[in-house]
Parts: structure tokens; C-alpha cells; sequence
């Protein structure tokens, strides 16, 4: 390969942010991944060591990383914030040191704070992985979206001009800080659609048309619906008046399925807020072709990550 | 004109003081620790050599934390005298919130006593305004003054309640006390980061400017109504700067109010670093506020600079934005950063940027004219304007090395410092003769 020119998704051997990712990184991160899901690149990790270290609660970002580790045949390591004392940075920095004198080859981090990974990736000669930063980046997420996405419409290039709209609470979502600009490198035009009181108070920094409910995004030619999760203390109160409000506006409900519309979301749902139960189970739901490209997908990275595989982009 | 056996006398600078209106080449004598006089072929038993340098009026900076007591580790009053001293501060106020609070006047008398032991500068203690800075109960006042308080004020948290800053005001005034209100709305200001396009791009929660500007604007009610005297502090945003002017215009009370070296050239942009260094209350702005800011100190509308000199140790510094401590070290960069983004740039008067670090401030603190005056007290700042220097971890003098201003290349530094009289910094080594 040649230079790193157009690299910003993986600079150095880091994988952060999505921020400023070009359409043939995507592209090459999800051929490599298509290769892991059929089993064609072997075990690129033998040998290494991943750290998983989840300073916040996580159940598939968790389990589906770990099993990646496993499939690529690293030897894995996990800490969570349960029963230990690390949840302030201080200690972050402190576990990601030690982590390194364990000799870690990469280090997967989920964090509350936005930036974390950044931090920590300056105290480590590991590759760190962004396993969710605060409100900033969730990274792996996004590119299993586009992964299970591209299968859905037949490849990475029929996500070309297809049109998708994000819906909830985007204002505190890491996933729609990645979404975002990893839908638009991939080609597809975006629409925010959300509440003021859950949008960012410069969302126009995004350039993204801003709608004020499902019927608009389906008006305005949606071809995917992604949906945010509404945390559960934010349903009622001072952001949004109540979930009926709520999911009457910004919920979608099987009257809003019309032929090759698409819903997506990246778990945990509540059902019957962001999405109504029946959607979630109907042809139309790619929930769990999400959660199920999570594996191969994060294979991908953490190959990439640790230098494991050559890279073949353009 | 012979003098005393102990002046000094300072030749051939040129000495810019818009007190005086001074503008020009001449050389100034100091004796019993005031000016004696200014003028040509001055004589002294000791001389400074000052040929192409500047003289400036020392300067004043009424918004410092030297984290003394508590946090020594950070700074210490001997520690950020010094750093005031290299940055041509000849007068700092030392802001209550310590650990304790200065909000008793055991904690007060206590600090002027290390002040008189440490300090290389003059160092002024401000009190709290309310027990624990809480906004609750007042502090005792009178008490206080009497210790030796110069201020009050809740600086790092800013009075939630509208009628209890009310009560306050009106007690300072009959106290004799001058207010420093930081401005800060907490029901607003939820985030770490100002809410604007970096923020909402990086996913850092942010507050908006309102926290500021309604803040602001109810201090201002406040003030003309109850007549205190009241200075507003570290003033970030165009609107807040904008409604001191309307306060200004009215023939009501009305409060100062000053700004700082980093508001005044320092975006939110570096919010996309997400690095905790960063970190600073009130956020930084978008170039619009910053731009603003600039025009209000340059028309007069913010009377001054204050620096909020911050220090903060490494390990509160190298983490994420949302868990690093906010605040920044500035007595030694200020000068510098201002002639080198300001002056230079042709954005501000150099005499305005004296004006607004010492004769103002200086006014403000000392209820009198300040400025190179003959029976004035001699505090002087000599800079060479033409001195080129990077600042690096090991350039600070402070005990923290918390500065935005890392690794930037800066013109114009301070070569010296007089505090009454005495040439208490000084990096012009062999330039200072015996006789004049």
C-alpha cells in the first residue's frame, strides 16, 4: 500500500473516530471484514493480546468484541468498572499503563467521558481501539451498520444517493456522532430528525436538513430510518414531555412500513418508544443483522489495528 | 538633580504611561520606594541601562489563584508571586476559593501574614462573599475588612440566587467592599465546553453562552439598583460584553468589568482536541465572541484584563475534557500573548494594552490614579518588545505548567519588575550598574 494520505479512521494505529473517514477506508474495512464473516482470513490475531477495558456498562458492544478477539485467535483479557475502582480517569490512564507493561497488543476502551480513548492511547504503545466515548464516537457501531446495511441493498455501493434518517435523541448519542459521517462518506444523504431539546444547540454544524418527525422523513424520501435509544430518565420531563408525545412523533410504527423502507437501530430498543414492537420483529427490522455483523466487523478492526493484515485500499 | 544614596534611577527607556501620558524616551528616578522624578540625566547611586526597552506602569492583575492554602502543590504564594513577577505584575488579587474557603477572618489574616513572609509582589486577598462560596449565608464582612480582606466575591461558582446576590450587594456596599462577580447561570451551564459547532461535533456537553449572558445581565440589574461597587470578571461572550455597555451608557450604577488573555485570543475550536489542557470556565468562545470581546476592551466598554491565573497539577490536566479541572496558569504569558495576537496584529493600541493591564486595574485596586507619577508608588514593568520566546514547561516559573500557550512562539517578554522601588524580577543580569 502507499502512503496514509485520505487515512484519518485509522491514523497510526489507533482506531478513534470516524470523524473525517474517506469512502475507500470504509470500503476496505468492510472487505475485510466480509473475508473474516466467511472465515477467509484465519487467525490474524495469534498471538496478541487484547485488553478489553469497558469503563461503563455494555452488554453486546462487550460480548461481541470479545468474541471477535477469541475468532481471530487472541489471547483476551477483560475489565470492567464491576467490582473495580475504575471509573474516574485518573484511573484510566493508570489501567491503560498497566495494560501496557502487561504487554498488551491492543486495548478496547468504553468510557463515559468523550475523549477517553484519546487520552488513553497517548499513555500506550497499544493500538486503541473506541469501544464508545462519552457523547463523542462509537465507531465499530457505525461500521457494522454500513456492514449489515450493504448487505441488505446488495453492496457497499449500492449505498450510493440512498437516503437515511437518524431519529432520537442525537444530542447525547455517540453512535450519531459516527453514523454521521459514516453514512455521508459511504454516500447517502442524512436527515436529523429530532426535537430541539435533543438535538445539539449547533446542529446545523452538520449541514444535515433537520425534520420533526417520521412521517417528514418518510415525506422527504427516507430509505432508511435509524433510530436512536431514548434513555429511560430523559422519556419524561424537561427534554420531552412524555413517551406517548414522544413515540407518536418520533417512533416508528408499522403504519410508517412501505415497501423497502429499512429500521435500524443500534440496541438496546425500547419498545414502543423509538420503535413499536411488531417493527422490530417485521422484514423490514436489520436489528439484529447489526448485532450480528458486530463480530466480523470488530475482527476487521482489531486486525487492522494491530497491524495483522496488510491494508489493500486504494 | 542629584539623588538619595538608595535610588535607583531607570535610563534611557521609553516610557509609555497613559496616566501620565508619558510617550517617550527619558529616564525615571525611584526613591524611598516611590517616583521621585521623571526626566533627562537623571542621577542615583544605582542605574539600570534600559536603552530600548520599554517602561510601563506595573501591572495589576485582580483575578489570581495561587491555591494557597490547600494546594501548595500547585502554587504557593511565594511560587505564584514569582510567576506574577515575570509576567510584569506588580499587584494580584488572590481569589477565596481555597481549601478552606477564605471566608473567615482567621483564613484571611492568616494568608496576609504569608504574603508578607512569601510574596515578591503586592498580593491583596479577596473573601468570600458566602460562607463556602455556597451562596447562602454572608460572610462576615466587616470582620473581614478588618483582617485585611481588599474584596469579596464567590469567584468559581457565581451566586445561583437572584435575591440572595441582592442581600450581598447591598451588604458589601455598607461593609466598604468591592464585589468580583464571576457570572455563571448553573442551571444553564451543564457542560464542560462552550455549546457551539466544536461541541456539538466532538460530543463534548456543552453550555451555552446564555449561562453567561443572563448571569450577566441580572449582576448589572443588581448592581444599579443596590449602587455596589461591582466588577464583573472574566467576561467571555460579545453579549455579555454588550450589555456591560448598555449598563455603561444608562446614569444608573454600573459595574467594570475585564476579560482575559485567553477569551481574548482563543476559540472553542481546540474543543476538537478533546484534550482536558483545555478545559477552562468560562469556555472558550467562537471567534465571533472572541472578535466581540476584543472590540469591547479596545472601546473601553471592558475596562481591563484579568488573567485568572489557574494552576492545576499534571495529573488533573492530562485527562479527558470532561473530567479535567478548569483554569489556566496566565500571569506570565499575558503581556506577551496580547502584544503578539493583539498589538501586533494591529487590533489594539499598545497603549490601550497598558492602559488595560495596569492603569486601569491599578485605578480600580488602589481608588486612585496609577500610573509613572512623581510621589506615586514606584511598580514598573520594563519589557523588551523585540525578544522572541517560546514557552516551554521549563520557561514557567509557576509550579503548574497548565498553560494553553505551550510550545507558542511569542514576541515582547518582561526583562524586569519594580515593586516599590525594588527590582524584584530581573532578567537583564550585568545591565544593572552601581552608579549612575
Amino acid at each position: 500500500m502507499t502512503a496514509r494520505k485520505g487515512w484519518s479512521a485509522l491514523h497510526g494505529r489507533d482506531f478513534l473516530t470516524l470523524q473525517g473517514v474517506s469512502r475507500d477506508e470504509l470500503k476496505e474495512i468492510l472487505n475485510l471484514a466480509r473475508a473474516c464473516d466467511t472465515g477467509l482470513s484465519g487467525r490474524p490475531l495469534a498471538g496478541k493480546t487484547v485488553c478489553l477495558a469497558f469503563f461503563e456498562a455494555s452488554t453486546r458492544t462487550a460480548v461481541s468484541f470479545e468474541l471477535a478477539a477469541k475468532r481471530a485467535g487472541a489471547d483476551v483479557l477483560s475489565i470492567s468498572e464491576k467490582g473495580s475502582a475504575i471509573q474516574k480517569g485518573e484511573s484510566l490512564i493508570d489501567t491503560v499503563v498497566t495494560l501496557d507493561a502487561l504487554g498488551a497488543d491492543a486495548v478496547v476502551i468504553r468510557h463515559p467521558s468523550t475523549g477517553a480513548a484519546r487520552s488513553a492511547a497517548k499513555h500506550t504503545s497499544a493500538a486503541v481501539v473506541n469501544a464508545g466515548d462519552g457523547r463523542g464516537q462509537h465507531p465499530t457501531q457505525a461500521l457494522l451498520d454500513l456492514y449489515a446495511l450493504s448487505q441488505a441493498l446488495g453492496g457497499f455501493d449500492e449505498l450510493m444517493d440512498k437516503r437515511v434518517a437518524i431519529l432520537g435523541d442525537i444530542l447525547h448519542s455517540r453512535v450519531a456522532r459516527s453514523v454521521v459521517p459514516a453514512f455521508r462518506a459511504a454516500g447517502m444523504e442524512v436527515a436529523l430528525v429530532a426535537p430541539a431539546t435533543l438535538l445539539p444547540g449547533e446542529s446545523e454544524a452538520w449541514g444535515l436538513p433537520i425534520l420533526s418527525s417520521v412521517d417528514d422523513a418518510l415525506g422527504w424520501g427516507a430509505d432508511v430510518l435509524y433510530t436512536l435509544r431514548l434513555q429511560r430518565e430523559r422519556m419524561t420531563g424537561a427534554l420531552v414531555p412524555s413517551v406517548a408525545e414522544y413515540s407518536r412523533y418520533y417512533g416508528v410504527a408499522e403504519r410508517h412500513l412501505k415497501e423497502c423502507v429499512l429500521v435500524m437501530h443500534p440496541g438496546p430498543v425500547n419498545r414502543g418508544v423509538e420503535i413499536s414492537g411488531d417493527v422490530v420483529l417485521s422484514g423490514a427490522s436489520l436489528i439484529s443483522n447489526q448485532v450480528a455483523s458486530g463480530v466480523a466487523v470488530r475482527q476487521a478492526v482489531l486486525a487492522l489495528a494491530v497491524g495483522a493484515v496488510e491494508r489493500v485500499a486504494a | 538633580m542629584t539623588g538619595t544614596p538608595d535610588d535607583l534611577v531607570i535610563r534611557g527607556s521609553h516610557v509609555l504611561d497613559p496616566t501620565s501620558g508619558l510617550n517617550g524616551t527619558t529616564d525615571v528616578r525611584l526613591s524611598d520606594g516611590r517616583i521621585a522624578e521623571v526626566g533627562e540625566n537623571l542621577q542615583g547611586t544605582r542605574r539600570v541601562d534600559a536603552d530600548g526597552l520599554y517602561l510601563f506602569p506595573g501591572f495589576v492583575d485582580v483575578h489570581a489563584h495561587w491555591r494557597t492554602p490547600g494546594r501548595e502543590d500547585e502554587e504557593t504564594i511565594a511560587s505564584g508571586s514569582e510567576a506574577a513577577a515575570a509576567g510584569g505584575f506588580a499587584s494580584v488579587v488572590m481569589m477565596p476559593n481555597t481549601d478552606p474557603v477564605a471566608d473567615r477572618p482567621v483564613v484571611v489574616s492568616g494568608l496576609l501574614r504569608r504574603v508578607e513572609e512569601e510574596s515578591r509582589v503586592r498580593a491583596y486577598v479577596s473573601a468570600a462573599l458566602h460562607e463556602g462560596l455556597k451562596g447562602e449565608r454572608l460572610t462576615e464582612m466587616r470582620l473581614l475588612r478588618e483582617a485585611g480582606a481588599f474584596c469579596v466575591s464567590d469567584d468559581g461558582l457565581g451566586t445561583q440566587s437572584t435575591g440572595v446576590l441582592r442581600n450581598a450587594m447591598l451588604y458589601a456596599k455598607s461593609a466598604g467592599l468591592p464585589v468580583i462577580l464571576h457570572c455563571e447561570d448553573h442551571t444553564l451551564a451543564t457542560g464542560v465546553v462552550h455549546d457551539g459547532v466544536a461541541a456539538a461535533l466532538a460530543g463534548v456537553p456543552g453550555s451555552p453562552a446564555s449561562a453567561e449572558d443572563v448571569a450577566t445581565a441580572m449582576a448589572l440589574v443588581l448592581t444599579a439598583e443596590t449602587g455596589a461597587k461591582v466588577h464583573i470578571t472574566h467576561v467571555s461572550t460579545a453579549l455579555s460584553a454588550a450589555l456591560v455597555g448598555f449598563f455603561k451608557d444608562l446614569s444608573v450604577a454600573s459595574a467594570t468589568a475585564d476579560t482575559t488573555p485567553h477569551h481574548l485570543t482563543l476559540t472553542d475550536e481546540l474543543v476538537a482536541t478533546l484534550q482536558g489542557l483545555y478545559r477552562v470556565n468560562p469556555p472558550l468562545r467562537p471567534e465571533e465572541d472572541r472578535l466581540g470581546v476584543g472590540d469591547a476592551l479596545a472601546s473601553g466598554i471592558l475596562d481591563f484584563v484579568a488573567t485568572d491565573h489557574a494552576p492545576h497539577a499534571t495529573e488533573e490536566k492530562e485527562l479527558p475534557l470532561e473530567e479535567a479541572a478548569p483554569g489556566y496558569l496566565g500571569h506570565e504569558t499575558a503581556f506577551s500573548v496580547l502584544y503578539t495576537e493583539l498589538v501586533q496584529q494591529e487590533k489594539l493600541p499598545l497603549s490601550r494594552l497598558v492602559e488595560a493591564m495596569a492603569s486601569a486595574p491599578g485605578r480600580w485596586v488602589r481608588g486612585a490614579a496609577y500610573g509613572i507619577l512623581p510621589g506615586a508608588p514606584a511598580d514598573l514593568a520594563l519589557m523588551d518588545l523585540s525578544e522572541e520566546w517560546t514557552v516551554r514547561r521549563d520557561t514557567l516559573v509557576s509550579r503548574s505548567s497548565n498553560s494553553p500557550y505551550l510550545g507558542q512562539r511569542l514576541k515582547g517578554r518582561v526583562v524586569g519588575t519594580v515593586v516599590g522601588g525594588e527590582l524584584i524580577y530581573n532578567r537583564m543580569g550585568a545591565k544593572v550598574g552601581a552608579r549612575a
